[in-house]
């Protein structure tokens, strides 16, 4: 990777609160134009990460440069060049959606038309509603506009997602990917892998300060997730061991009477199938379970990502 | 200084927009003003009126003189208390902060008898003596007329008409203060504390809170120019209410107050020492709600204490000594000196106090509010 396709690179970067180590000597890279997703749970060091590449917190140690700007030396630089949708956005509730984004407009000095970022998120109806009468989803896609104010290169979005019911994420995810077609480098901090899987060019996964994987999430499945799993609805006990022959694992479920068949290669399916029939062992419905990066986190910490599922 | 003009419009533009900020800021003190000024200038249709009666012969009250008295009193005006002849009736209405009295001189009734005599050119006074501060000194002075008039108009259907009672007004020296001339500064002052230290309260820990300060600390703006923007905005505000508060005093109470360069000056460093106290305040207490709280528990005792209602010379001597270290004892004291009594000097030194309480708790609040915790 050249110099000039580099938005962001992160060098054994430290962050101590007292006693606690919030982000542990990391290092990765951002490509320009790509959509970086940083996934882990809450307080894994998410967003104390993204702060510090923001310039509002200041690292203990380490190195980062966010387009070719030093963080500790040129915040001034990088914060024209950047633009923020932080975790749990809010902005003025008694200004109108286009005087929030005018506001934010006049604070970088920026000579942008309101009413074409109104357009881009689609806030139209809305330009002179006032910020607390609107819904989750529209805030967030205000927070977006905002971020927008300055024409960044680079867009921080943090959690922007978090706490939205399934209709509004969907509409931010659809913002984001409309930004990502404009050319804009998008850093996305994330606990929901679902919101990974479907708009990240590239995944890092951070786990208690420090990273733990990364690569596209293609890549991680296949690398760190477990094999899909073949589930045998209201199937005889009998099944296991018969499967185990063939040098698989297999779970029995009391209370569901489902096996769980851990598959490893291509042709595992047809050979339990094969089996079955061939001992007249009867079988409800078959379902394939693909690996996730839930199962990549699960396997690579021993943790659960989140408690909370994304739709 | 572009970035701090555009906060402050924002800031206002919001501020029109809150009514339960507009209530308190502008529309509560003027409702308090009425109210007080109803309760305590006076305005009940009946008058408590002390006269004394001199005029006497041989030991016994005149009967023009007792004539006169019973036609006050036909007027049901006035609830009438006989003074004690001996006292010295301006001392007394000094002393029992009386705001006005009637003497009705020793040979009153021999005088007018004089004064009736045809081509006669003398004529009977009735002194009454009254602090001109007060409007209800007017209001009875014009009723006492009005009842002195219709003697003389009955006196001229005997001769010529001619002014043989006259009532001559006496003021009370030196001259005391209404309780509006008193309280107005004081609801300045109040004003000026609260609206300051809440909303610095408010504002702090809303934005720290709902994470707009974190978004503020995102974008070039510097906590030097938000600060800024917010004092100045906060400042506007207390001139609104001054006005306000002042054109109120006017239209109901008929004071005499007009805003001087010194009591601008106190009024704005009043703001700006609340709401560095404020800003301390919510540094401290972080949550929003426990700050308002705290906010509360110290401005409503210092209401109190700090002459706002009462006068420091009438209360306790130990409580006289707290108000000393409070901040509105200085800002009621200098606005009181400045606008009512016109002695600059003492206003002066008030001002001195609290501008360097102003600019230090202003700059400690600035130096320790921050946008992002670490």
């Amino acid at each position: 990777m050249t110099k000039n396709q580099t938005a962001i690179e992160v060098n054994s970067l430290v962050k101590k609160y007292c006693n606690l180590t919030a982000v542990d000597s990391i290092s990765f890279n951002v490509k320009k134009g790509e959509i970086f997703a940083f996934l882990g749970p809450n307080g894994a060091g998410k967003t104390t990460t993204v702060e510090i590449l923001e310039c509002i917190r200041k690292p203990t140690s380490g190195k980062a440069v966010v387009l070719g700007f030093d963080i500790l030396k040129d915040e001034e630089e990088i914060k024209k060049r950047i633009g923020v949708l932080p975790q749990d956005f809010n902005t003025f509730a008694r200004l109108t959606v286009k005087e929030n984004i005018e506001y934010f407009a006049g604070m970088f000095g920026s000579s942008v038309d309101a009413d074409s970022l109104i357009k881009l998120v689609d806030l139209e109806d809305k330009r002179n509603e006032q910020y607390r009468k609107l819904s989750g989803g529209l805030k967030q896609r205000l927070g977006v506009a905002i971020a927008l104010v300055n024409d960044p290169e680079i867009l921080f979005l943090d959690e922007p997602t978090a706490g939205l019911d399934p209709k509004a994420r969907h509409e931010v995810w659809d913002a984001i990917l409309g930004l990502k077609q404009k050319g804009k480098t998008i850093f996305l901090t994330t606990h929901y892998m679902e919101e990974a899987e479907i708009l990240a060019d590239t995944v890092t996964i951070i786990h208690k300060g420090k990273i733990v994987a990364d690569g596209t999430p293609q890549k991680l499945i296949e690398r760190h997730g477990k094999l899909s799993l073949l589930i045998l609805k209201k199937t005889d006990k009998a099944a296991i061991p018969l499967i185990e022959t063939l040098g698989l694992t297999a779970q029995y479920d009391k209370e569901t009477r489902d096996v769980k068949v851990t598959l490893n290669h291509a042709n595992s399916i047809s050979e339990v199938v094969r089996a079955l029939c061939t001992k007249q062992i009867d079988f409800g419905e078959l379902q394939l379970k693909k690996s996730t990066l839930e199962d990549v986190f699960l396997n690579l910490t021993g943790e659960k990502l989140k408690e909370e599922e994304a739709s | 200084m572009n970035r701090t003009l555009i906060d402050l419009k924002a800031s206002f533009k919001m501020f029109y927009r809150s009514r339960t900020a507009l209530f308190w800021t502008f529309a509560f003190p003027c409702i308090m003003i009425v109210l007080f000024g109803a309760i305590f200038s006076g305005s009940s249709t009946k008058y408590d009126l002390y006269i004394q009666n001199q005029d006497m012969v041989n030991g016994n009250l005149t009967a023009l003189s007792k004539g006169f008295v019973d036609a006050l009193n036909l007027t049901g005006a006035f609830n009438i208390y006989d003074l004690d002849r001996t006292v010295n009736a301006t001392r007394y209405a000094i002393d029992h902060k009386l705001s006005y009295m009637i003497v009705i001189p020793l040979g009153f009734q021999n005088n007018t008898q004089q004064a009736l005599f045809p081509g006669s050119a003398l004529n009977s006074t009735i002194p009454f003596i009254y602090d001109q501060s007060q409007t209800s000194a007017i209001v009875v002075m014009g009723i006492v007329n009005g009842v002195v008039n219709k003697m003389n108009q009955a006196y001229a259907q005997q001769g010529v008409l001619h002014d043989y009672v006259v009532v001559k007004g006496e003021t009370i020296a030196p001259k005391r203060l209404s309780f509006m001339d008193f309280f107005i500064p004081g609801v300045l002052g109040m004003t000026a504390m609260t609206s300051s230290i809440f909303a610095a309260v408010e504002i702090s820990g809303r934005y720290r809170e709902t994470g707009i300060f974190h978004k503020l600390a995102t974008t070039p703006l510097k906590r030097i120019e938000w600060i800024f923007s917010r004092t100045i905005y906060q400042i506007v505000i207390c001139f609104i209410g001054m006005a306000l508060i002042i054109g109120i005093g006017i239209a109901f109470f008929n004071i005499k107050v007009i805003p001087d360069p010194l009591s601008l000056i106190l009024v704005a460093t009043t703001s700006m020492t609340f709401s560095g106290f404020g800003m301390i305040l919510s540094r401290f207490v972080k949550d929003p709600e426990a700050a308002g709280a705290a906010a509360n528990a110290i401005t409503f005792p210092m209401m109190f204490l700090s002459g706002t209602f009462i006068p420091l010379e009438q209360m306790p001597e130990f409580l006289r000594a707290i108000a000393t270290v409070l901040p509105l004892t200085y800002v009621n004291n200098g606005l009181r000196a400045t606008m009512i009594l016109g002695e600059t000097q003492q206003a002066i030194a008030n001002v001195i106090i609290i501008a360097v309480l102003g600019v230090t708790l202003l700059l400690v609040g600035a130096w320790i509010t921050k946008w992002e915790e670490e």
